[in-house]
């Protein structure tokens, strides 16, 4: 995988921060991986934005600050960091809203071939994952270092 | 001659994280552990592809 991201910081190679940049300015956001299943074993990604005033996280806010692909890029290299540091474990991700959902959608598919290098990438339908495809709408999002 | 300085790129190739001890933990924010309730609740009922299940 050899993706343009953002330089991203970490304490723990379980919690990641780094600044999307764009029209909007400095952004600032956080990539946190928390273990929610046993068996077999599955960590949750939560990708928030963090409030520079108040510190409050945000997993509502509209950046749009048109670097989504970077984004998602510096996300699955926080995935591979954090893959690394505590194995290989199944790793879900959804988004807050279903437009979102859709926009990490076309993102993944814009960048499968790079992903697929490093990643096995499923889609969520109905509770059930399939191996990630172009062109279908998914609920949400299991990848898993290979 | 002013001197000029040269920005510092955001953007990198080929990834690894930089350590910093400024990171915080964000295992116990709101957003965060209300996120992965969410998750929580719908990988309980998630069906892994068949090969992947051990």
């Amino acid at each position: 995988m050899n993706l343009p991201h953002y330089n991203y910081l970490t304490s723990d190679f379980q919690s990641y921060e780094f600044y999307s940049e764009g029209p909007k300015g400095q952004i600032k956001k956080a990539v946190t991986f928390s273990r929610i299943r046993d068996d077999p074993s599955t960590y949750n990604l939560a990708l928030v934005d963090i409030n520079p005033i108040s510190g409050l996280t945000s997993d509502l806010t509209v950046s749009d600050n048109g670097d989504r692909d970077i984004i998602l890029a510096t996300v699955a290299y926080t995935v591979k960091d954090f893959s690394a540091h505590y194995g290989n474990h199944y790793i879900y991700a959804k988004g807050s809203t279903p437009v979102r959902t859709r926009l990490y959608q076309m993102g993944i598919a814009g960048l499968l071939e790079e992903i697929n290098i490093d990643f096995d990438v499923y889609g969520v339908i109905e509770h059930i994952a399939y191996p990630f495809q172009k062109n279908v709408n998914y609920d949400a999002f299991v990848v898993k270092r290979k | 001659m002013p001197a000029t300085k040269k920005a510092k790129s955001n953007i990198s190739y080929g990834g690894g994280a930089i350590v910093s001890s400024d990171v915080k933990s964000y295992a116990n924010d709101p957003v965060v552990i209300k996120k992965n309730e969410e998750a929580r609740i719908a990988v309980s009922k998630l069906t892994l592809p068949a090969s992947d299940k051990k």
